[in-house]
């Protein structure tokens, strides 16, 4: 046991940090929209419907596609663009898909190795990009439940308002929808952009985010 | 086996609910649109949400009435139109109330209704 909380503590703190979050998020959610159902002349509704709702939905839909979005771009732009000095970049020789003997695959696979890797054909091309294709499509799935999630709460706003409805077309070229989608994609790109740069100069005793504390400003693919 | 079919009636009571509530919607509109071609003030009032109320002779109300045609809801907020009238809702504590009646569309913002609206 103790042994599994050390090999996953990763996964399992980031998993605890998440729901306890959600849940927050839950209540802080339901407390704001209520305020505003009652300032506009409506009732409040409690949490576990505020939880069903298309409010709900959209709020976090909206976050998660923004995440999936910006490991998606990393994971990719990490194959073809370094940054010199950053511990999460590539050296230089190495940019692109690299070769089979680099990437252990074909022939070239060890006894360890996953089937896949020694498999050749789609099966080896498709796990060489299972992890960004699975960020892609957890991206778009997310993106597409804050379309239909925000549709439905932005009607609801148009109705409360006295205005007509919107198709689920009009909604995505609606600037409710883009204003959503870049207000999030914004941070996302400045925080992947200044990691990138502060990983040159700053250090973290430790972390495998960083490169060792004495390593230095110019040397790139080392992390501590 | 049983619990399969406790899914598939919760399935199909969830997916019923969107028009349970159109239908509840669209009771409202009709109650409210028979009140207004029956001139009964006092049915009319009540029919309306609060706020809807404040700046309105329940007695004098000149609407078109008749049958309502289309209903739209979304979440709290619905939507009804008649051959000549185009009503807002909410739902309430207390069920459907009208909060906009006698509505003409505005481009670009919202509907200028002769009681209630914005």
């Amino acid at each position: 046991m103790k042994k599994f909380l050390r090999d996953n503590g990763l996964g399992l703190a980031f998993g605890v940090l998440f729901l306890g979050s959600l849940v927050g998020q839950a209540f802080s959610g339901n407390a704001d929209v209520n305020a505003r159902r009652l300032a506009d002349g409506g009732d409040p509704i409690g949490l576990w419907q505020y939880v069903l709702s298309s409010d709900f939905a959209v709020d976090v839909a909206e976050n998660w596609q923004s995440e999936y979005l910006q490991f998606f771009l990393f994971i990719f732009a990490t194959v073809w663009l370094m940054q010199r000095g950053s511990n999460e970049s590539k050296l230089a020789d190495r940019l692109g898909p690299e070769s089979d003997e680099q990437q252990y695959l074909g022939r070239h696979a060890r006894s360890e190795s996953p089937p896949w890797a020694r498999a050749g054909g789609w099966r080896t091309r498709l796990y060489s990009n299972s992890l960004g294709l699975v960020m892609l499509g957890l991206f778009l799935g997310s993106w597409l439940t804050q379309s239909i999630a925000g549709r439905s709460a932005y009607n609801n706003e148009q109705l409360v308002d006295f205005q007509d409805p919107a198709s689920w077309w009009d909604y995505v070229l609606s600037a409710d929808f883009w204003n959503r989608s870049l207000q999030n994609w914004q941070s996302e790109f400045l925080a992947i952009g200044s990691m990138a740069i502060f990983s040159v100069y700053l250090r973290q005793r430790g972390s495998s985010e960083s490169k060792p504390v004495g390593a230095p400003h110019d040397r790139t693919d080392v992390s501590g | 086996m049983l619990r399969r079919l406790g899914l598939l009636a919760t399935v199909l009571a969830v997916a019923g609910c969107g028009s349970g509530t159109e239908d509840l919607a669209r009771r409202a509109a009709d109650e409210f649109a028979s009140a207004v071609s029956a001139g009964d003030s006092a049915r009319i009032c009540s029919l309306l949400t609060e706020r809807a109320r404040e700046h309105v002779d329940c007695a004098a109300v000149d609407l078109p009435g008749g049958e309502v045609e289309e209903v739209v809801v979304w979440g709290d907020a619905a939507r009804a139109r008649t051959a000549s009238d185009t009503l807002f809702l909410r739902e309430l504590a207390v069920g459907w109330r009208v909060s906009g009646a006698g509505c003409h569309p505005v481009p670009d913002r919202p509907y200028s209704c002769e009681v209630g609206g914005p």
